[in-house]
């Protein structure tokens, strides 16, 4: 007779470690990060320039560049490259990252001679017609104001303005005005600083073969200048923590962010911080997940969650909530950090958490996409390709008094700066 | 090509097995053939409930999420008109511990009070998060309402209003898992770093002693054929006034499925689509265009959608749509726009097979279709449509006295912030679907 209530034996991860990536460079010197993994026909290649807010001179640059670069070059006009680039079943995107500008082909592998070159054309030959400039604003303007509408959202813009400031690249907020003020002339100069060999890096993923890394280096190894490492225009916030409330009075729910600031991957406290964020609200078995969503059901989400960049990273608490359930909320994050600070983990929560995060870092080597994921963030937040192991052994080695000792040092309720718009 | 072996249960389970050794982990994916379609009019958002509950503890193990973590792994679930989907993935070397877990909530849930009344409120918290505090969140509720007056896809898988959602008893859920949560009305896929005879033995172990079920015979309504143009037009506190036109369209298993799904991609898919290069970058008559179809198992529904530009009137938006429709209609599609279109379909196609757990998942839903290598058979579908289906698909379909149309009309600057009902997400299938 099956005994169903004996869980099945678990056996430990043992092996995870980010497999070999190969790194070559192309004639113009732009180093080259070689994922090739899988079974699949896919090749996915991505271009990152140092071009992110940290190197604008004016706000809202670094992505209407980005935005503009597939409108127009001085062979084809808009419709042409999105036609082509449609014919056969490529996208060229820009996911938006803090610090840098991300130029993301993909493609099948038998399609990769005909839309490599568009790629190399947006970036080096960009021509920023003064019609889609003023097209993107306006029809960004009206997206804005969608967005705006939204507790959500205005939630995290306030969040992030108040940590950081009005002015700071990592604090500025797209408005109407912001979006005004943009000029053609703006984005020619950011991509003629930044779009050059000495501030690029190139990820490739997927089945990689010699021929597609001759075309790269053909259509991307060569024409574009050389240019300057760049100097980031970037100086730690002095801001102070503050509580802000923004009333939306026919709300049916409050929007609440909490957090503060605390540092990039290089800080010595970063892998057990993050391993304590986890414990908070970082998946769903988290204390926040379990009192807030599992015990009291006063929301369908709750997490806690570390943004990080080049420069810096903020922790923050997010949650939506019915209004009627605001002030208890509230009253239970702060608890929910509170016990951390007295309490060490429970041994259980604790063997879950790190088989949890374990068995995520297996999922995260799984396939070329997700490899090159990680590479990407490496090579963004200038780390070793070992930092990988280091994080692993983190989840390993970290014992429960430093994370309690953590959650004293840095779940400071008055170190918190709160945002709650309902 | 996605290989797969293909083995029954003597209780009925289906079960199917994607061998990939690439991968280190596996995916364990059952689906439920029930959704909001086999709800009861006055119960309306039961189906997504109740796969909320299906996390609540079960007959031997009181907490679902812990010993899945335990063993390295993440889990969800989702629920659409048509059926609910559940999945585990994890290291390969434990996916005995998905088979328990997954196989407990087959055999019994515990039925426990505290589940029902805890997710009744997060449930309803979903509800407005997702639709009643969301500018243009409600438009499902609308479109669905309009379209539909006979078939249950006339309320959408959320549910009608929050009060179905907190009216429900122990008895309702008790009586939904034995109807419909049976090894005979599931399918099981398991895929990854697997061997097929061990998931033979695992099945059989773990699956092979639940009692299939009376699982009733599924007595939709059937829409009658629209044949007069229906409209609502809602003064709304949403920021942008937005226009929906939904023609009643093909079920998922029509032949003219593939001819109207490339008509979606002709129309807008890329932005070397008709309308999003046409209306939104040409003429700049809207800042957001997107047309796509429900994919429903019964008749659904193809949408266009838009937001016409600042200072232009919701008149000439929706003109020049009609008159884009009229284009494809009189003239057709040309040969390389097709190639397009197709070129773009098979991408999308290779890309959605990278996964283990998209697999698993498009597996599960081609057997419930009718059998999982219709996967396999996909490119030589859309291959096959021709240009005169497409504009033969765009006369059928997009005439006007089969259109619903719904407008929101923004109350202005100082209204926008307290939302009536429900809006809706970027990603264009968001509303259609409700996770865990």
């Amino acid at each position: 007779m099956l005994n169903r209530t004996q869980p099945p034996a678990i056996s430990q991860i043992s092996q995870l470690s980010l497999p070999p990536v190969q790194q070559i460079q192309l004639d113009n010197g732009i180093p080259v990060y070689v994922v090739s993994m899988g079974t699949q026909e896919v090749v996915k290649l991505e271009v990152i320039f140092n071009a992110g807010r940290p190197y604008e001179q004016k706000p809202m640059i670094s992505r209407a560049t980005a935005a503009l670069l597939r409108e127009g070059t001085q062979k084809q006009t808009a419709a042409q490259i999105a036609e082509h680039l449609d014919f056969y079943g490529s996208s060229i995107s820009s996911p938006f990252h803090m610090d840098t500008v991300n130029l993301v082909l993909a493609t099948l592998n038998k399609h990769f001679a005909k839309v490599i070159p568009t790629l190399a054309e947006i970036i080096q030959q960009p021509i920023f017609p003064e019609h889609e400039l003023q097209a993107f604003v306006q029809r960004s303007q009206q997206h804005l104001q969608v967005d705006l509408s939204k507790n959500d959202v205005v939630a995290y813009r306030e969040f992030t303005a108040l940590l950081y400031g009005n002015e700071h690249p990592y604090g500025y907020n797209s408005t109407a005005e912001l979006y005004n003020a943009i000029q053609r002339q703006d984005l020619i100069d950011h991509a003629q600083r930044c779009f050059t060999a000495a501030n690029a890096a190139i990820i490739i993923s997927g089945k990689i073969t010699p021929e597609i890394l001759d075309l790269l280096n053909q259509h991307l190894g060569q024409g574009m200048p050389k240019g300057e490492l760049l100097a980031a225009n970037w100086t730690q916030a002095q801001t102070q923590p503050s509580q802000i409330r923004i009333e939306r009075p026919n709300s049916l729910q409050s929007a609440i962010r909490i957090g503060f600031r605390t540092f990039n991957r290089h800080h010595p406290d970063y892998h057990a911080f993050s391993l304590l964020n986890t414990a908070l609200g970082g998946y769903f078995g988290s204390r926040l997940m379990a009192n807030i969503r599992e015990e009291k059901g006063y929301t369908y989400n709750v997490y806690s969650a570390l943004d990080v960049m080049r420069f810096d990273g903020f922790f923050y608490v997010g949650t939506e909530v019915g209004t009627e359930f605001e002030k208890d909320t509230l009253e239970q994050i702060y608890l929910e950090m509170e016990q951390l600070r007295e309490d060490l983990l429970e041994e259980d929560e604790w063997e879950m958490l790190q088989n949890y995060l374990l068995g995520n870092y297996l999922g995260v080597l799984d396939g070329p996409f997700n490899v090159a994921e990680i590479v990407r963030i490496l090579h963004s937040e200038n780390l070793p390709m070992s930092y990988f192991s280091e994080a692993v052994n983190a989840v390993n080695e970290t014992s429960l008094e430093q994370l309690r000792d953590l959650a004293k040092k840095y779940f400071v309720p008055e170190h918190m700066f709160q945002v709650v718009v309902g | 090509m996605i290989q797969f072996e293909r083995f029954e249960l003597a209780n009925g389970l289906k079960v199917l097995v994607h061998e990939d050794h690439d991968t280190p982990m596996a995916a364990l994916n059952v689906l439920y053939n029930v959704g909001s379609r086999d709800e009861s009019p006055d119960r309306t958002g039961f189906a997504h409930l109740f796969e909320h509950l299906m996390f609540g503890g079960s007959a031997n193990i009181p907490d679902f999420d812990a010993p899945l973590q335990m063993a390295g792994g993440e889990n969800n679930a989702f629920t659409n008109t048509d059926y609910t989907n559940f999945y585990e993935v994890l290291p390969a070397q434990n996916l005995e511990t998905a088979f328990w877990l997954e196989s407990d909530r087959m055999l019994s849930l515990n039925f426990s009070k505290k589940s029902l009344e805890v997710q009744r409120k997060v449930v309803v918290e979903e509800f407005k998060e997702t639709c009643l505090n969301q500018p243009y969140g409600d438009m499902w509720h609308h479109l669905s309402k309009l379209a539909y007056q006979q078939h249950p896809y006339r309320w959408p898988v959320i549910g009608l209003v929050p009060e179905h959602v907190e009216a429900a008893t122990l008895n309702d859920v008790k009586k939904f898992f034995f109807n419909h949560y049976r090894p005979n009305n599931a399918i099981l896929v398991v895929a990854g770093k697997v061997k097929t005879e061990e998931v033979k033995v695992l099945a059989e172990k773990w699956f092979g002693d639940i009692p299939a079920g009376p699982v009733p015979e599924r007595k939709l309504a059937v829409e009658p054929m629209q044949t007069e143009f229906r409209e609502l037009s809602l003064d709304s506190p949403v920021p942008l006034d937005a226009l929906y036109l939904a023609f009643p369209c093909p079920e998922r298993l029509s032949p003219d499925y593939y001819a109207m799904d490339l008509l979606s991609d002709v129309l807008c898919n890329g932005s070397s689509s008709r309308l999003f290069r046409r209306l939104l970058k040409e003429k700049q008559l809207f800042s957001s265009i997107d047309c796509y179809h429900s994919g429903t198992l019964d008749p659904g529904l193809f949408i266009i959608e838009g937001k016409p530009a600042e200072g232009i009137s919701m008149e000439d938006a929706e003109a020049a749509i009609w008159a884009e429709i009229q284009d494809l209609i009189d003239n057709g599609v040309g040969e390389m726009e097709l190639q397009k279109c197709k070129n773009r379909a098979e991408s999308a196609l290779i890309f959605s097979e990278l996964s283990i757990l998209s697999k698993a998942m498009s597996l599960a839903i081609y057997e419930l279709l009718g059998d999982a290598n219709m996967l396999n058979e996909e490119p030589e579908n859309y291959a096959q449509v021709s240009a005169a289906d497409v504009q033969r698909l765009a006369a059928t379909l997009l005439q006007k006295n089969r259109c619903n149309r719904l407008i929101y009309k923004s109350m202005g600057p100082e209204h926008v912030g307290s939302f009536v009902g429900a809006e809706e997400d970027d990603d264009e299938e968001g509303d259609l679907f409700y996770f865990n």
